[in-house]
């Protein structure tokens, strides 16, 4: 890997994603309505909120794969057009046809094509980088696997292999735990810990709200308009969460008491 | 039949369409890998019927019969209704079946009454028009193969060059975009290049048909191959396959179109593909539900000799037939069961008709039961 650059680089310690005005509307319906926001560089930020709350359209907001109605981003203090090789993105696992012929190996070098560029292919270096990767998520084994022969927590692992690779500064998740096994879990917050020691800075998508304490330093409540940004100590309370989810929050024991099993996703 | 080989092998104007034939078999099957995968399979029949309106137009406008011109039309006909399609899936919200069906009727039906249009004037070269109907191989000159070669071979390099990008907008389009790969401009491409590979073939098979040489070999070669790489080649290799084989059946003096031929050989290779293939073919999904479903049954029994021998001081203790038999109330085949424990090494016969658990057995059960594996078999 790279050396790893400390966040000295960026310009006054300042944000490492500002969102400025934010508002995204499909078809005269805002699903993103004026959202500010400033994720914290070398900090890993939850994005919470109801189903349709606009969690997957503020990462693809970012990451610059929706046009905005209104306001914008800024990456590392520049356009994302700009900052592109300093960002991976890992999509949900469902939004693919995981009947794809190929080989795990050769989606995680998918992370690589950016870098190689045009008219030309990945070479042993990108492969040893590859592996690397692959090693990191604990897949090694399952390099020339076809994709299909992967379970669940398999193939997320296989897209965040995909991402690391990448060897970017900021990682953007789109739930990234979602119908995972307790080992992948476990797997994936490790490497997303090491990500942030290292002083990268992740932000995910999350649904398990009694996770989130435990998991994340920073977070995001969302349900169309931001209802709260902050660290999880300060902003993660019953009532931002009760504005977000209308009041109707079935876990909020489970914030405060001992953790529970994972809510099944409505 | 001698003769027929004769003209197989040495007939200077079959060699010449058989070429042409497996060319466009080769492009079209390659291109179609992308079409199956990206799930537009109906795109290509979309595109082949709005491109007869094209050809008559072409026709009509320029008073040229050359194939250049005409596949020309076609090109921008298949290309207008392409984004007649989209259009309508973006500006109309219908869903995209819809558009399609709606382009593909309304093109080809114009189209329809172009040509009739066509043959009641009263001119000489408009002969022939028709064939764009259900194709007709003879009707190929020397001029129509090379222009097949060369553009066909433009279009293959086209997909060699952009193969990364491809594949992975193919994939995973999202993700592709993140990378900054100019999505909409890569799907123009590989869209482009959809339209090429059609109209090439629609002088040989026919606007009806052209969609099956397009979307048959790619459904066949998924079938045995588990890369894009290799599914690409052997889609372009049985492409060529149909073509040929389609042509020297069609020009054997039957005088049937060579469309319907093509298709016929292409849907055969389908048909085997998708019956013999080992992993993904039918057959061999007979045979793994069976393992399966024997692995299961046995599977069952092992719990219940572990629940058994839970129940007794001595582990090894053989259990008769009847009471396994009992527990899965009354299920024939225990015997079977029994059998593939004892291949396994996992259970014994330790007096007639009666069985326990090996030491192997109950640490397999132990596993298997109480501590199952996370991975998938």
């Amino acid at each position: 890997m790279g050396a790893p650059e400390p966040a000295a680089s960026l310009p006054d310690g300042g944000p490492a994603i500002e969102v400025n005005d934010l508002t995204v509307a499909y078809r005269e319906q805002p699903v993103l309505w004026d959202i500010d926001l400033e994720v914290r560089p070398g900090a890993l930020t939850a994005i919470v909120g109801p189903n349709g709350a606009g969690k997957t359209t503020l990462i693809q907001s970012i990451l610059g794969l929706v046009r905005p109605a209104a306001g914008r981003v800024r990456i590392l203090d520049r356009t994302i057009q700009e900052a592109r090789s300093e960002v991976a993105y890992v999509p949900q696992r469902g939004t693919v046809d995981w009947d794809f012929p190929t080989s795990v190996l050769d989606v995680v070098l998918m992370g690589t094509y950016r870098e190689v560029g045009w008219f030309r292919r990945p070479g042993r270096p990108e492969r040893i980088r590859a592996v690397r990767a692959l090693e990191k998520v604990g897949m090694e084994a399952y390099q020339d696997r076809q994709i299909r022969q992967l379970s669940g927590g398999q193939q997320q692992r296989v897209f965040l292999a995909r991402a690391l690779v990448q060897e970017a500064r900021i990682y953007l998740m789109d739930e990234p735990f979602q119908g995972v096994d307790a080992r992948t879990e476990t797997a994936i917050v490790e490497v997303l810990r090491e990500l942030r020691d290292r002083g990268d800075t992740v932000v995910a998508v999350h649904h398990a709200l009694q996770t989130v304490p435990e998991y994340f330093d920073d977070v995001v409540i969302l349900n169309v308009r931001r209802i709260a940004s902050g660290p999880v100590s300060e902003v993660f309370t019953e009532d931002n969460l009760r504005v977000a989810y209308g009041g109707r929050v079935p876990f909020l024991q489970a914030v405060s008491d001992a953790p529970v099993a994972d809510l099944p996703e409505s | 039949m001698l003769e027929a080989l004769q003209v197989f092998l040495f007939d200077y104007t079959f060699r010449t369409v058989a070429l042409g034939a497996a060319a466009l078999g080769a492009v079209a099957g390659a291109l179609g890998c992308f079409a199956v995968l990206r799930r537009q399979s109906l795109l290509g029949d979309a595109i082949a019927h709005a491109a007869l309106p094209g050809i008559g137009l072409a026709f009509l406008l320029t008073g040229s019969r050359a194939t250049p011109v005409l596949v020309l039309g076609a090109a921008l006909a298949g290309w207008i209704g392409t984004l007649a399609v989209m259009g309508i899936v973006r500006g109309a919200r219908l869903p995209e079946d819809t558009a399609l069906g709606i382009v593909l009727s309304v093109f080809f039906g114009f189209g329809l009454v172009i040509l009739t249009f066509v043959q009641r004037l009263p001119l000489a070269s408009q002969a022939g028009l028709e064939t764009f109907l259900w194709g007709q191989a003879a009707t190929l000159m020397a001029a129509d193969v090379q222009m097949i070669i060369i553009v066909g071979a433009g279009a293959l390099a086209l997909l060699a060059l952009f193969w990364k990008e491809f594949k992975v907008l193919t994939f995973d389009g999202a993700f592709a975009a993140s990378l900054g790969v100019p999505v909409r401009r890569v799907e123009f491409l590989l869209t482009s290049l959809l339209v090429v590979a059609i109209v090439l073939g629609l002088q040989t098979v026919g606007v009806v048909l052209m969609s099956a040489l397009v979307v048959a070999p790619a459904a066949a070669a998924r079938q045995w191959v588990d890369s894009l790489g290799l599914m690409v080649l052997l889609a372009a290799g049985l492409g060529a396959l149909a073509g040929v084989v389609g042509v020297g059946f069609s020009s054997a003096g039957s005088g049937i179109p060579t469309g319907p031929v093509i298709v016929l050989v292409a849907s055969a290779i389908v048909g085997i593909s998708l019956l013999a293939a080992p992993g993904r073919g039918l057959l061999a999904e007979v045979v793994r539900q069976r393992r399966v479903g024997r692995r299961i049954r046995a599977d069952a029994v092992l719990a219940d000799l572990y629940a058994l021998a839970m129940q007794h001081e001595d582990r090894r203790y053989g259990h008769p037939v009847a009471t396994l038999r009992a527990m899965r109330r009354g299920e024939v085949g225990i015997e079977r069961s029994l059998e593939t424990l004892g291949e396994q090494g996992w259970a014994r016969e330790l007096r007639p008709g009666s069985w326990g658990l090996t030491p192997e057995g109950e640490k397999r059960a132990r596993t298997r039961f109480l501590d199952p594996d996370e991975e998938p078999s």
